[in-house]
């Protein structure tokens, strides 16, 4: 089937059809986050869930953390063994000439796309809503080793953008505009580049 | 008090029924749509093909909700290999991390959308862990 006409792919943060993957007390729906799927779907995207790191490393009872807590060693062994597991489906959408997009979560420190959450000297004992974390302009871990080996093998970057559920206060009317001005923004500029004369 | 929504329920779906093709979309039940309106969370799996490295990883996270009282089911498509579900190689991965294979629903591509949709409800309504197990974990 590889002949087919290109398709819209979006990789989804793990969470984004399974909130159970969430730390304790961080599930904002029952499973799928509803808002991004539809967004998606009535745009002509099909969905790829890419691995949860959190879960397989901290497991499911684990606390929240911030990136620095996660940002070790064997932290980023784990990311990259996840990174070479979904790559190669990765690689065969774009070597066939697919529209691939990322959505994260933004926040996150590990599924983070233009926001991941930072206190160097955070530790301990969790204490919400005493915590406090700083939202900073950073990838989370796991994107950044998931693009380091799509990077790897040679491949193009991919437009992404994140869902903004751990950014604090949610706003989900906020997201979904946010989320929904990156997909039609992508669709625009096609249009723009197929209206320009010897454009590609 | 807790605000966390979660639904401690899981459907690890086969690839064509998160994604399926325009010919099947007009004979088929929409799967996603009644997992999603039934609470599910969503464990997607991997397409036709060899993906050794991610049903390993897929299994890691079964087995992680196994044993900490989520109740995960397993739905794939008849006509698929193996229905979709990558069985042959998923089943020894979960044995050996000390998990059953999780409950199967097969959806029949053949069967009238609407009596499929149906059945699939009637299925997720009713699947939950023993309320011993759900009390020993969802505090």
């Amino acid at each position: 089937m590889e002949h087919d006409a290109p398709r819209k792919i979006a990789l989804l943060a793990n969470c984004l059809l399974n909130q159970n993957a969430k730390v304790c007390e961080g599930a904002r729906y029952r499973g799928v986050v509803s808002p991004v799927v539809e967004a998606l779907l009535r745009r002509g995207y099909q969905l790829q869930q890419l691995p949860c790191p959190e879960l397989a490393f901290a497991g499911a009872r684990r606390w929240w953390a911030v990136y620095e807590q996660y940002d070790t060693p064997l932290y980023r062994d784990h990311c990259r063994r996840l990174a070479q597991a979904i790559a190669p489906l990765i690689e065969r959408y774009l070597r066939r000439g697919d529209e691939v997009i990322l959505i994260g979560l933004d926040g996150s420190p590990s599924s983070g796309v233009r926001f991941t959450s930072s206190k160097p000297d955070w530790g301990g004992r969790p204490d919400r809503p005493q915590d406090d974390w700083d939202i900073v302009p950073h990838r989370g871990i796991w994107i950044e080793e998931l693009e380091a080996e799509l990077a790897r093998r040679g491949l193009p970057s991919i437009p992404a953008t994140g869902w903004a559920l751990d950014m604090g206060r949610f706003d989900e009317a906020g997201s979904r505009r946010d989320l929904e001005d990156f997909l039609d923004s992508r669709e625009q500029n096609k249009a723009t580049r197929a209206d320009t004369p010897g454009a590609q | 008090m807790s605000t966390d929504l979660r639904g401690w329920r899981i459907a690890v779906l086969c690839d064509t029924l998160v994604n399926p093709p325009d010919q099947l979309r007009a004979t088929l039940p929409d799967v996603f749509a009644i997992v999603e309106a039934n609470g599910y969370g969503v464990l997607q799996l991997p397409p036709s093909g060899d993906h050794r490295l991610l049903l390993a990883v897929t299994a890691d996270q079964i087995a992680e909700y196994a044993h900490h009282g989520y109740a995960v089911l397993a739905i794939g498509l008849a006509g698929e290999p193996s229905n979709g579900l990558h069985w042959r190689r998923l089943v020894p991965l979960l044995r050996h991390r000390k998990i059953s294979p999780p409950p199967r629903h097969i959806v029949h591509p053949d069967v009238d959308a609407a009596v499929a949709a149906e059945r699939l409800t009637t299925v997720l309504a009713g699947y939950d862990l023993p309320l011993g197990e759900q009390r020993r974990w969802r505090v």
